[in-house]
């Protein structure tokens, strides 16, 4: 069995093929009308709300931070959380920004690297935020006891039960980066997957030397005689 | 509004002669009809947001070929990861009437066959199939000619070992 024997019959295939299948044309109308539209609707809709939301928390715990202005115990976790904030919302953007910016009209190598980037960005974000979200927790108890309730949490339960949190967060932080290596991150998408197949888009776009027996074959057929 | 019409009528008829693109693509990365019909979906979504770009100097075939490929590995990878099988509803966008009964033997054996390269060398295999010349398939794949070369002699040789084995086994 040759490929060049199978071409010819592909090509009889491909020509009973007009007559054996039908394109829905209202069914595709809708399609390109209805899902172009809601895809680009839910992308507009992540950046707003997304954006909205952190924006918010970005203005809020400046004005905290200005509110209780020099007293450091409060000011620095509440810049913490505000850094982390900032670079979510930088993230969150750079990730729509790139999605926008796939065009499919473009070599398939370029396109397949672009879009591998954006998941494992996306991956990266998911597990940075899991990850984050158990040290930034003590930050966040004592900023938001002292905006809400006017409570000094380091009064209440005493530096050492902070210390203890930190340190639980920390140990969380590690256990989290161990976690998300070794298993499946919350994105539903393997970043060793994603890696993989980067090296493999590589290796195919890679120029790889002729051996004696393909040289022969090629020099047997070529398409364009 | 009247624009937007003339476009869309060009567009659909332009798809309609290539149908068989978005048929044998469909079916050489999806076994499951539900995902077949999905991604027959997604790649008609795309095509139209790139069909404002489309530049008439290439062949309508090149660049349909190029943005169903792009969006039929995107889909291939990502459902693999899933294994998600959808089964949409009654209507569906391509039907195929008595799709075994027209497929002879020898074209089951290569869409079998297409079926077990990874989503790379499938996107090359049917460039070929469909008569591309090396320069085509490059612009379509991004790689050079003699990329090309080298990638069908070795799909050549995998092919002709494969019959080879399965010859052996049968004997």
């Amino acid at each position: 069995m040759e490929l060049d024997e199978l071409k010819e019959k592909w090509a009889e295939h491909d020509k009973k093929l007009d007559q054996s299948i039908r394109l829905n044309r209202q069914l595709m109308r809708e399609t390109y009308t209805r899902r172009a539209k809601a895809a680009l609707w839910r992308l507009a809709a992540i950046l707003a709300l997304g954006s909205i939301a952190l924006l918010v928390v970005i203005v809020s715990l400046g004005a905290f931070v200005a509110k209780n202005w020099p007293a450091a115990r409060f000011v620095w976790p509440a810049i913490a959380l505000d850094v982390a904030a900032i670079a979510a919302l930088a993230a969150l953007n750079a990730q729509i920004g790139m999605a926008l910016k796939i065009d499919y009209n473009q070599p398939i190598a370029a396109i397949q690297k672009r879009l591998e980037s954006l998941r494992m960005f996306r991956v990266r974000y998911i597990q940075a935020i899991l990850v984050t979200s158990a040290l930034l927790w003590t930050p966040m108890f004592i900023v938001a006891m002292k905006a809400f309730f006017g409570a000094d949490v380091y009064r209440l339960f005493g530096t050492a039960w902070i210390v203890a949190n930190v340190a639980f967060g920390c140990a969380v932080l590690a256990l989290g980066i161990w976690l998300s290596r070794k298993y499946r991150p919350g994105a539903g998408y393997n970043l060793d997957a994603a890696s993989g197949f980067l090296v493999t888009l590589a290796e195919f776009e890679q120029d790889a030397s002729y051996s004696a027996q393909e040289r022969s074959s090629m020099r047997a057929y070529s398409p364009e005689e | 509004m009247a624009a937007t019409e003339t476009l869309q009528e060009r567009f659909q008829t332009l798809v309609e002669e290539h149908k068989k693109i978005l048929y044998k693509v469909c079916y050489s990365y999806c076994k499951n009809p539900g995902d077949r019909e999905d991604l027959a979906q997604e790649i008609i979504v795309q095509l139209w947001r790139s069909f404002a770009a489309f530049d008439e100097r290439v062949r309508f075939s090149t660049w349909m070929y190029r943005i169903a490929l792009n969006v039929a590995i995107s889909f291939y990878r990502r459902e693999s990861v899933r294994s998600r099988h959808v089964v949409s509803g009654d209507e569906r966008l391509l039907e195929a009437v008595d799709e075994s009964q027209n497929q002879p033997e020898e074209v089951q054996v290569l869409y079998q066959w297409i079926e077990r390269l990874d989503p790379l060398n499938k996107a090359l295999a049917l460039l070929y199939l469909d008569g591309n010349n090396y320069q085509e398939m490059a612009a379509v794949l991004g790689i050079s000619e003699t990329n090309v070369a080298t990638k069908i002699s070795r799909l050549k040789q995998t092919l002709r070992q494969e019959a080879e084995a399965k010859q052996n086994g049968t004997r």
